[in-house]
């Protein structure tokens, strides 16, 4: 056991890491033992080839070389100041606050006021604010409408919830079929600046594809959005058309073509499989297989090519 | 802990390599050679200063921050010269270093001695340095100059032990060959132990402050590292 110990801090004794009571442990042992006597000559020797290496002191030209070039550095570079500070390092910032007990005062008191002020609106009720889109209430005109906030749909059920902005936030719920619903959706879908939102409400749409109104901002989506996720999403919603409607399938066309994301691309490939024998397709494919940047499109191409039947 | 407890001169341990200078803050712990108390004097002048020159350096005070780097340079210089064996890349730490301590001197908020910080900062920058090199597989210990000209970093250090014995010189050398390959093919942070406390003499408690981790962790690294250097040169022995 004491031999064992030994050999575990042997390094350290030669590092003069060891506190003063196990050194003199050690040196008593080793004094005693033959083993661990070897073992710590071992070491040193060890010890003393490694520092064979080395350690160059920086010459006096280096020194003042880096120096210069510091100095010169120096000139231009900016201390990071207060407000830097506080924009990119706000918890540092915050760390420094002497006035803690004020700020969680002042936190506390903005927050009260704030749960009081939402709760009036929800509960207080100053009429439109709430409004349910279960009866024939008026829908919004599209030009007043200026954002959406959410989308939400209830687990299990039809029923929507969207929350969005006129002069204020408002709030319309209903099933997918309700016109102001749709309606919302279809802008949501096109004009949201949050690109989540715009993903719930084509998500949504996509469980309605029959409606005109639908496909075209389901194609408007896969056209310009500049998302890949709700791309991809209005790709989902179409790729059931894609046989039947041809501007559907254009629209998938131009996507496999030129999309700049390659899932979007190769889910267009793999959803215009079905359709490959159309003169339009078939040429598009010729295209890829010969020279698409994308390895994996221009074998996909190839393949799906080998497939179809010869017409020539 | 309190902000000013950091100039408390805190123990470095003795460096194992004759050829080095040690941190002054060695002082406390009484150096016994007078030649290396000498060389130590240089940088150890004004260091007790420190928190001034921080403090005056946080208030936009160029000239404290100079006199701050001029303090540590010179140990952050051997420090990358030995890591990196190259003079310009040693520059290129130095440089970098300096310049991130002097934007974000702001930030200090004497948690730990300013030696600390530096030397955190050049850790890391030389890890980054050492993990591009474990890409690159470079061999060592070839350097190259300022002017771009590679060479051996071993043929530029004096050696005042062998004199004037040819023979003896050149075995050293090759010596120096072996030990810098064995310790290229240390883990980046192994190294940086390795580095910290057999060449440049740092106590691992210092050694876990600096690469932010504990004096056990920089123990057990200690231990792997001399292990793996065992294995690497068990024929010198």
């Amino acid at each position: 056991m004491k031999c064992e110990w030994v050999r575990e801090n042997v390094l350290l004794y030669v590092y003069n890491e060891l506190p003063d009571d196990a050194r003199y442990e050690l040196e008593q042992h080793v004094a005693r033992c033959g083993d661990c006597a070897a073992e710590l000559k071992t070491t040193r020797e060890f010890h003393a080839v490694l520092s064979e290496l080395p350690v160059e002191e920086p010459s006096p030209n280096l020194v003042a070389a880096s120096r210069m070039r510091l100095q010169e550095g120096l000139e231009t570079a900016q201390q990071g100041r207060f407000w830097h500070r506080l924009i990119f390092d706000p918890g540092a910032w915050l760390r420094q606050i002497r006035f803690a007990p004020a700020l969680a005062a002042a936190i506390f008191i903005v927050g009260f006021a704030g749960g009081i002020g939402t709760a009036y609106k929800v509960f207080g009720g100053s009429g439109g604010f709430v409004s349910s889109a279960t009866g024939p209430a008026s829908a919004p005109a599209e030009s007043s409408i200026t954002g959406i906030q959410s989308i939400t749909q209830d687990p299990g059920s039809n029923h929507i919830n969207i929350k969005y902005d006129t002069v204020s936030t408002q709030e319309a719920q209903g099933s997918l079929n309700d016109q102001r619903i749709q309606q919302l959706l279809l802008f949501a879908a096109r004009n949201n600046y949050n690109s989540g939102v715009r993903m719930d409400s084509v998500d949504l749409l996509t469980q309605e594809p029959n409606n005109i109104h639908v496909r075209e901002a389901l194609v408007y989506a896969l056209r310009y959005d500049s998302n890949p996720g709700v791309r991809l999403k209005a790709l989902d919603g179409l790729g059931a058309y894609v046989k039947n409607d041809p501007r559907v399938r254009d629209a998938l066309l131009e996507a496999l073509v030129q999309d700049s994301n390659p899932g979007v691309r190769t889910e267009a490939l793999r959803l215009l499989e079905p359709v490959g024998a159309d003169s339009s397709v078939r040429s598009v494919l010729r295209k890829l297989a010969e020279s698409d940047q994308n390895q994996y499109i221009r074998s996909q191409a190839r393949t799906m090519l080998a497939q179809l039947p010869e017409f020539d | 802990m309190p902000a000013e407890a950091w100039v408390v001169p805190f123990a470095v341990g003795e460096s194992s390599h004759p050829v080095v200078r040690r941190d002054p803050r060695e002082e406390a712990g009484g150096i016994q050679d007078p030649q290396l108390r000498g060389h130590m004097a240089g940088q150890a002048s004004g260091r007790i200063d420190d928190t001034l020159l921080v403090r005056e350096a946080q208030r936009g005070n160029r000239a404290a921050f100079e006199e701050l780097v001029r303090n540590y340079d010179q140990a952050v210089l051997r420090l990358a010269l030995h890591l990196t064996g190259s003079e310009p890349e040693a520059q290129d730490v130095y440089q970098e270093a300096f310049l991130k301590a002097y934007k974000s001197i702001g930030n200090f908020r004497f948690e730990c001695s300013f030696y600390t910080w530096i030397y955190r900062i050049v850790t890391n920058l030389c890890l980054d340095h050492l993990r591009k090199r474990q890409v690159r597989k470079e061999d060592a210990p070839v350097a190259t100059d300022a002017s771009g000209e590679q060479y051996d970093v071993l043929d530029q250090v004096p050696d005042g032990r062998s004199g004037a014995n040819p023979e003896r010189d050149l075995m050293r050398r090759e010596l120096g060959k072996r030990i810098g390959r064995a310790l290229e093919k240390l883990t980046p942070r192994e190294r940086m132990v390795f580095e910290l406390k057999h060449y440049h003499g740092l106590k691992l408690r210092t050694v876990g402050e600096v690469l932010n981790t504990t004096e056990e962790t920089a123990k057990n690294t200690l231990f792997r590292a001399t292990q793996k250097l065992r294995g690497a040169l068990a024929d010198m022995r």
